[in-house]
């Protein structure tokens, strides 16, 4: 049993199967992105029991019992949530594949409390990899919603 | 990039891991955080016919003072590491990125044993003792130079578990001390790294991802490196011996060794 984006789901799967495939190839929820599959990129990030992790880096059997946050479940009320409002106020994607995971750990760093400056920013970040947009854009979505709080 | 088929078990006891490991022996990786293991899976550079998941064993997870159970987060140490040696608090930010260090644990960060890795050099660095148990042979202790074989060797028996790491008793908080690495991006492995201590006023500094084991820097022994594709020998020596100054200069110990 595993929880995802607030319903539950009893699925049997192959031990091998890692939770982001679980997610895209079973649950079809699709906005979950895999760049790399071996931990670098962080496209595939998603909240497991509201920890930001990568999905590609698990296997689903891990997850048992756990619940999941992709971004298909951060705007649940069907109005874009905060962080995603400020992404597109900011214009912080351009093609859009990294945005799921930045998205998610947007949301884990935003949730953890810690203070987030331009200056650290860009060290959390670090473990998410964005081709077209330079970052800044980025980094500005993410203190305007940290400024608001 | 997908992993080969492999049979999967979840013990939630020691016990229960332990005749796992003992049924299975060879055959068997045990899965920690998988932060490392899983990519190597992926990439099929390790093909395990048997995983024994350590994820979910209370006991594994128990810190009593400056013994810290194998399975105890990365993210948990940066969170709740008070009153171990200071230093650890300084590498941990390096270790991966924060995503990977809510799943990594410290003791399967040692039982990889990757020569890049920040956990083995502070190992070496600060002389942990490890704990090791197998049905076979009970309980037994390794001081981390027993320990580190060689680079990904580490001296556990294929049915034997790390189960706890201690450390030592003489680095409480205010402890002098250095850390400091070279990677290309934040939280990517290290291209060269060093790490030091005062023991009885004397400093004792490790430089690690120098392509072999972490290694004790003493006067007179030259630093050993091996170039690959991320850095040449050359390079990994030079940095090396420049973060060596570095972190004795963090520590207050001046450049004497």
């Amino acid at each position: 049993m595993i929880r995802v984006n607030g319903g539950d789901h009893e699925v049997t799967v192959e031990p091998r199967v890692t939770l982001a495939d679980f997610l895209r190839d079973h649950l079809r929820l699709t906005g979950t992105h895999l760049g790399c599959e071996h931990g670098v990129c962080g496209a595939c990030t998603v909240l497991l029991d509201g920890q930001a992790v990568r999905a590609c880096l698990v296997f689903a059997v891990q997850a048992d019992g756990q619940e999941v946050t992709t971004v298909e479940g951060m705007a649940l009320s069907g109005l874009p949530t905060p962080l995603q409002e400020a992404f597109r106020r900011h214009q912080a994607y351009q093609c859009g594949f990294c945005t799921p995971g930045f998205l998610a750990t947007g949301e884990a760093l935003l949730r953890s409390g810690r203070p987030l400056t331009r200056q650290n920013l860009p060290q959390l970040l670090a473990g998410n990899i964005c081709r077209c947009t330079g970052y800044s854009r980025i980094i500005r979505a993410i203190l305007e919603v940290a400024g608001s709080r | 990039m997908k992993s080969a088929p492999f049979l999967y078990h979840r013990p939630t006891s020691l016990g229960e891991a332990l005749d796992l490991l003992a049924e299975h022996g060879d055959e068997a990786k045990v899965l920690a955080g998988g932060q490392s293991l899983i990519p190597l899976m992926a990439m099929r550079l390790a093909q395990p016919a048997v995983l024994v998941d350590i994820g979910r064993i209370p006991e594994l997870r128990r810190r009593e003072g400056l013994t810290v159970g194998a399975t105890v987060t990365n993210a948990e140490l940066e969170g709740e590491g008070g009153g171990l040696p200071p230093v650890i608090a300084a590498a941990l930010p390096h270790i991966g990125h924060f995503q990977i260090r809510n799943r990594g644990t410290l003791g399967g960060s040692l039982a990889h044993l990757d020569p890049a890795g920040e956990w083995p050099a502070l190992a070496l660095l600060l002389q942990v003792r490890l704990t090791l148990v197998s049905r076979r042979g009970g309980e037994r202790q390794l001081a981390v130079e027993e320990f580190m074989r060689g680079p990904l060797q580490p001296a556990i028996e294929p049915d034997e578990l790390l189960t706890a790491i201690t450390f030592p008793a003489d680095q409480p908080a205010g402890s002098p001390f250095g850390f400091a690495e070279v990677a290309r991006r934040p939280g990517d492995f290290a291209l060269a790294g060093a790490a030091c201590i005062l023991r009885g006023g004397q400093p004792r500094v490790v430089v690690f991802a120098t392509g072999g084991l972490p290694q004790l820097v003493e006067a007179g022994r030259p630093i050993e490196a091996t170039g690959d594709l991320h850095a040449s020998a050359a390079y990994r020596r030079a940095t090396s011996v420049d973060l060596v100054a570095r972190v004795l200069a963090q520590a207050g110990a001046g450049a004497t060794a």
